[in-house]
């Protein structure tokens, strides 16, 4: 049994108690016990689309879950689930602007050597130190235009993050350090960026950008810099930098290639003009799956952070309606030329998205992958050391069978799986497993259509890593 | 209608006078009966780590501590207080995108460096807009 400290104002809707006392092996759990008992508590604690709002922290006796394994995090009898509010707040809803009217000795001493190009000057800086850049991600694009940008002299940066910098980011984002891992990024990029720069001013925006908090967010700055991984974050940041009339400084990457683009700058195109629909989820893999070059978001972040300083001083032909491509293995450098779509739901003629709509649903993410008759890692084990009658089947690729592979499990990777289903016997129970849980989830759907009994180890190699075999690598 | 005790009332004023120019902030650690009452004002750190003259940020931790020195005297946390230097008592946006609406939330408004005048706040889940509470000291 844990015990669970109910806040004073909440006690209301949990039967006036200051305690509760409840039964479950994780923390998610116990809030499920909680709310289940005390269906009041539900509103108060989760939002709409059933997340913790973003004011409400969860603790295990003195640790935040976040830091621990979230929802996952196990609890043992005597163990105390807190539930802590977030709390900041000030004076003013935009700070002070820095004094821009000038530049001090240590400033003009720090910048000397863009103070001596005529295209930059004592003017440019000014307008470097009045500008304000937001970077949605501290990641792999997020690293290097957090150094440089910093390094710029740009007076106001805001970062967008809520992640903490774990030890497969290194390879990459180079903003963080060894020493970082566990941290929040925002506060490792911050203090980094600080340590260059201390004359810029950071701002940590410590939340997953929505359509409820957008707005507020970007509405402040001049310029965004769009270093997000997935497709409901970028249709999200260019929708909103539409309605907001904002240049959209793009990025992404993938293995060895990259683009870069402005969207969303006086009359070019946008997001939306060059991709209309997002592909089909699952076709398009992200870097967590199809693996990239750690040098790659280095040169396309570089590129993005050129860009936001050329807008800033208005100087050269910004990237403006022309896509450029760049494939790392050829050393080659192309360029597509992008047009408005006066038909663009968001920025053409007869705009039919006037504000921002829920973007998981338009990228065809249902919330929670189907979970009926998932299996969790620990129960294959059971089943293995039971003898049970099944065949494991892990469809993630060869060399990712070779970083690592559960003993038993026979691999037939996603790809060839439909070619390969007369390997597989129809009256024998399949489990299927890859790294996270999403291809075996497809691989599921394929052999169930082809008849076949088949289930989804939830959590992939990584949670049989947790769970069951810490001696497993994760990836 | 919440009523701050004088000890109380005391601390708070003092602590918003000694930390300015910057903000402070801290805990109202008190009773809920017919009325809010404020008997304890625990100062907590402002651990905003930009300029700490127009924000300020409470870490979950300390307010855990609250929680538990709140409970240990047989108390509860009943709402937060910080202070404004040199603007008024108002409750800004960022206050209110950064707020809890389970609490009640008083504002010190400081000038150069005395008390000027205060209010409280009561905000909506949703972080959409924040009523006045009648406030007493």
């Amino acid at each position: 049994m844990a015990k669970v400290l109910i806040p004073t104002p909440l006690r209301q809707y949990a039967g006036k108690q200051d305690s509760v006392e409840l039964s479950g092996s994780t923390v998610g759990e116990v809030l499920n016990a909680l709310t289940t008992q005390h269906p009041d508590l539900r509103r108060q604690l989760y939002n709409d689309q059933g997340k913790l709002r973003s004011f409400v922290n969860v603790y295990l006796n003195d640790e935040d879950i976040r830091y621990l394994e979230k929802d996952a995090t196990p609890v043992k009898d005597g163990d105390t689930v807190s539930i802590v509010p977030s709390i900041a707040g000030g004076s003013v809803a935009a700070p002070p602007e820095p004094a821009v009217a000038e530049l001090s000795k240590d400033e003009v001493l720090r910048y000397s050597r863009h103070l001596i190009m005529p295209e930059v000057g004592a003017e440019g800086q000014l307008k470097l130190k009045a500008a304000k850049v937001l970077l949605v991600g501290t990641g792999g694009l997020g690293a290097p235009l957090g150094l440089y940008l910093a390094a710029a002299g740009v007076g106001r940066i805001g970062l967008v993050d809520f992640d903490v910098v774990d030890f497969t980011n290194l390879q990459r984002q180079v903003i963080h350090g060894t020493s970082d891992v566990g941290r929040k990024k925002l506060d490792s990029a911050a203090d980094r960026m600080h340590e260059i720069n201390p004359f810029v001013r950071i701002d940590k925006h410590e939340v997953a950008l929505s359509s409820e908090n957008a707005l507020g967010i970007l509405k402040d700055y001049d310029i965004v810099v769009d270093g997000t991984d997935n497709f409901p974050t970028r249709y999200l940041v260019n929708d909103a930098c539409v309605l907001l009339g904002k240049p959209n400084v793009y990025g992404s990457i993938f293995r060895f290639e990259g683009q870069a683009t402005v969207f969303a700058y006086e009359g070019g195109p946008c997001y939306r003009c060059l991709y209309p629909e997002p592909p089909p989820p699952g076709l398009v893999p992200s870097c967590a799956e199809g693996g990239v070059l750690g040098i790659l978001p280095g040169t396309i972040g570089l590129i993005q952070a050129t860009e936001t300083v050329k807008l800033i001083l208005g100087i050269g032909a910004p990237l403006v309606g022309r896509l450029l491509l760049y494939d790392a293995l050829a050393m080659r450098f192309r360029e597509l030329k992008l047009r408005k779509n006066p038909e663009c739901p968001v920025c053409g003629d007869h705009p039919t998205v006037t504000k921002l709509i829920d973007y998981e649903q338009f990228c065809g993410i249902l919330k929670p992958v189907t979970t009926e008759g998932d299996i969790d890692p620990t129960e294959v084990k059971a089943k293995i050391d039971r003898g049970d009658s099944f065949v494991l089947i892990d469809v993630r690729e060869p060399h990712e069978y070779q970083i690592c592979s559960i003993p038993t499990a026979q691999l037939i990777p996603l790809g060839q799986l439909p070619q390969r289903l007369d390997e597989l016997d129809r009256d024998i129970e399949i489990v299927a497993h890859c790294k996270s849980g999403m291809r075996s989830a497809r691989a599921v759907d394929i052999l169930t259509k082809a008849g076949f009994h088949a289930r989804n180890m939830k959590g992939g190699i990584l949670a049989w890593s947790d769970r069951v075999d810490p001696t497993v690598p994760k990836y | 209608m919440i009523r701050i005790e004088p000890d109380a009332w005391r601390d708070m004023v003092a602590h918003a006078q000694a930390t300015y120019p910057h903000e402070c902030c801290g805990a109202m650690l008190g009773s809920i009966t017919d009325e809010k009452t404020v008997r304890i004002a625990l100062p907590l750190e402002n651990a905003y780590t930009g300029e700490r003259g127009s924000r300020y940020e409470l870490r979950p931790e300390d307010l855990l501590r609250a929680d538990r020195e709140a409970r240990s005297r047989g108390l509860d946390v009943i709402g937060i207080y910080h202070s404004h230097p040199d603007c008024d008592a108002y409750f800004s946006e960022t206050d209110l995108k950064n707020s809890c609406p389970w609490y009640s939330f008083v504002v010190l408004s400081i000038r150069n460096g005395a008390f000027h005048h205060a209010n409280s706040w009561l905000p909506d889940a949703e972080q959409t807009k924040a009523e006045r509470e009648e406030l007493t000291y």
